[in-house]
């Protein structure tokens, strides 16, 4: 037994498109992400980064290499198990939201527990979800009705339903403003400090620089690997930009 | 996945897309109505074909005379002379309990009637005294004539309830006198004659009804030997003998026994050569059935043609549910959904559709064939639970096979790929 949550060894994955063209999406990939970390992967579009999402969140599975979540070797399982790995280990966030469209926001929450098995409490649980992510008063709130921040957070809720070791997020902010950005990236900064794994994708360098560390990809291959000196605290940037709207408001000439 | 919580989303992707629904769900609706229509139609044919064979007697085995046909001869048939009153009392006596009554009849033809004022015509038979208990056919009112008229030819009579009806209209039949008369050219100078034979009324019979067509309750049954003597002339000879078995199981070895005793009796070698013919009512209904059924099924495919079209038009749908909730299939993936549950949830969609559909076809064929009574009350019809119990499983199945391709693509889904789908 290792201490590591995420082992990735020599992980190759290649996509055919059509007959002839073949593109190499991993070449060799080796990753160790202990429990507690706050990861972002970087690159450039075409550098593999979605792909080694994908492979870690046991969305797919590589071609070659060995791949261990929490120790389980996810090479040999098969389909339900990926699913219930999905389902118990993995919380996805994705840069669409990807909430279904007809259900509520409590809805669109249990739906993890649905397919976990453990349907009691799902409602409570549900709640009790999308208050950490302070949407307590839009439970019944379709996607629809909801701001792109906010439906970030119900995804988010989502995500932590069944208390996953890991949090993964594709690109979370990338729809977002800056302000629901920092909303978001406060979120998974808190889960972090209360101990949770988040595995973050994204291609923007001051969301990564709210992370511990930046895995840059090119290419299909792990390019460097670095610790974040300087790390944001997205509190401060959400305060500071109160106090700046503060000061236009106060700066503006009051009507007679 | 709980069955609760796909078959409440199953229900939520209906709810939403109403119209789609409730076209996709108007082909099994058609499909079924169709069917249990149809198929009412046709059990109602049956039952009556049914109903009139055996409204002529159960548990009957009828034994009447042959055609012989020898090189260039051919016999008489039915009123060939072959069979007596002794072929009768000697099948009693030797099968005696085996059997439950039996009588033998005598065709006397048409006759006018008069009675008071008025007159009719009607057919005349001669019958023995257990006719009643044979025929099922208790009289209404007065007796069945008796063992003893037989013996001494008493011109006795019981007439049918609507003979009864036509000579005396509501007045009592019963002890009235009937008069039965032939006219014919005799006597010499062209001149026209009549025969007139007066029988009292002892009973009038119950009223039966209708049969193919031919009016059961139109006749007058006198003694067989009465018939022999004063009406027809051949004496002992009748048209039929009829034997009424103890059950159904029991009259195929009625029948074998009856044929040896008769071949016996008229020293008959080989039974190709009999001079008698039995019939079964077992075989009579089993023909008929046959027909019917062919009838029923036929009826009911076409019915089934509609409902595989509208099982088709599930499909069609399911299809494209499927394909514009690609996404949707993605994220539940995403989130732990396996594939039977994606399997599931779109089935059960395919089944409540479906089974909707089915119970709603129900409530149609019932309404059409109800529409259809009201119109035209002589059109026999029976929606029979198995009908119905059909028509349900048969809905359910069309959901679960043509529902089946869908959401097995849904369920081989590639989760990735799923979730690029835009």
């Amino acid at each position: 037994m290792s201490d590591l949550l995420i082992e990735l060894c020599g992980i190759t994955k290649t996509y055919r498109m059509g007959k002839d063209v073949v593109v190499p999406a991993l070449q060799g990939v080796d990753l160790d992400i202990r429990p507690g970390e706050f990861v972002a992967i970087m690159g450039p579009s075409g550098s593999g980064k979605s792909t080694l999402m994908n492979i870690i969140g046991c969305l797919d599975v590589p071609d070659s290499g060995t791949y261990r979540i929490a120790g389980t070797e996810v090479g040999t399982l098969d389909d339900d198990a990926l699913a219930a790995i999905r389902n118990k280990k993995v919380g996805f966030v994705f840069q669409t939201f990807n909430l279904l469209p007809r259900l509520n926001a409590l809805e669109n929450v249990e739906l993890p527990l649905i397919y976990g098995g453990d349907g009691h409490r799902r409602r409570e649980r549900a709640m009790e979800s999308l208050r950490l992510v302070g949407l307590a008063d839009r439970t019944h709130h379709r996607p629809s009705e909801m701001s792109g921040g906010q439906q970030q957070r119900v995804a988010i809720a989502r995500a932590l339903l069944n208390d996953p070791a890991l949090i993964l997020a594709d690109e979370p902010t990338g729809n977002l403003d800056s302000r629901s950005s920092a909303e978001i990236l406060q979120i998974f900064q808190s889960l972090n400090d209360d101990g949770r794994t988040v595995v973050m994708v994204t291609h923007e360098p001051d969301v990564a620089e709210h992370t511990k560390r930046v895995v840059r990809m090119r290419d299909g291959v792990v390019q460097h690997d670095d610790p974040v000196t300087h790390r944001r605290r997205a509190e401060d940037e959400l305060e500071a930009a109160h106090a700046a709207l503060a000061t236009v408001g106060a700066a503006r000439p009051k009507t007679p | 996945m709980k069955f609760a919580d796909s078959f409440r989303e199953g229900l939520r992707s209906i709810a939403v897309n109403k119209l789609r629904s409730s076209l996709t769900m108007l082909g099994v609706i058609i499909g079924v109505a169709a069917v249990i229509a149809m198929v009412a139609v046709g059990t109602g044919a049956s039952q009556q074909v049914q109903e009139t064979i055996l409204s002529l007697g159960s548990n009957l085995v009828t034994v009447s005379p042959r055609a012989l046909t020898q090189d260039t001869l051919r016999g008489a048939g039915q009123q060939s002379q072959n069979l007596t009153l002794d072929d009768m009392n000697a099948v009693r006596e030797q099968l005696g309990s085996q059997i439950v009554a039996m009588e033998a009849e005598q065709g006397a033809g048409p006759w006018q009637l008069t009675a008071g004022g008025t007159n009719w015509n009607s057919r005349v038979t001669g019958v023995t005294t257990d006719y009643p208990t044979v025929r099922d056919w208790p009289v209404a009112s007065g007796t069945f004539f008796g063992d003893d008229e037989i013996r001494t030819y008493q011109q006795v009579a019981v007439i049918g309830a609507f003979t009864a009806q036509n000579l005396f209209g509501d007045a009592e039949p019963v002890g009235q006198t009937l008069q039965l008369r032939q006219a014919f050219f005799g006597g010499g100078g062209g001149r026209q004659s009549a025969r007139i034979i007066s029988f009292k009324i002892v009973g009038v019979l119950e009223a039966k009804g209708t049969t193919f067509g031919f009016n059961r309750d139109d006749q007058v049954l006198v003694p067989t030997t009465t018939a022999q003597r004063v009406l027809t002339g051949r004496t002992n000879s009748v048209n039929s003998i009829v034997i009424k078995a103890a059950s159904s199981d029991e009259m195929t070895q009625l029948t074998r026994d009856v044929n040896e005793i008769l071949l016996a009796r008229h020293r008959i070698a080989d039974p190709e050569n009999a001079d008698f013919a039995i019939t079964n009512q077992n075989d009579t209904l089993a023909a008929l059935s046959t027909v019917t059924q062919t009838f029923t099924l036929l009826l009911g495919s076409i019915g089934g043609i509609s409902l595989l079209v509208g099982g088709i038009g599930i499909m069609n749908i399911m299809l494209v549910s499927v394909n514009e909730r690609t996404r949707e299939i993605g994220i539940r993936k995403a989130v732990g959904g396996r594939r039977r549950d994606i399997l599931s949830q779109f089935l059960i969609e395919a089944i409540t559709l479906t089974g909707t559909g089915g119970a709603m076809g129900i409530l149609l064929g019932w309404a059409i064939t109800v529409a259809v009574k009201s119109i035209q009350p002589t059109v026999p019809i029976a929606i029979t639970p198995g009908t119905v119990g059909m028509a349900v499983g048969v809905s359910v199945a069309i959901g679960v096979i043509f529902g089946l391709y869908p959401a097995m693509r849904a369920a081989r889904l590639h989760p990735i790929e799923a979730l690029r789908y835009e």
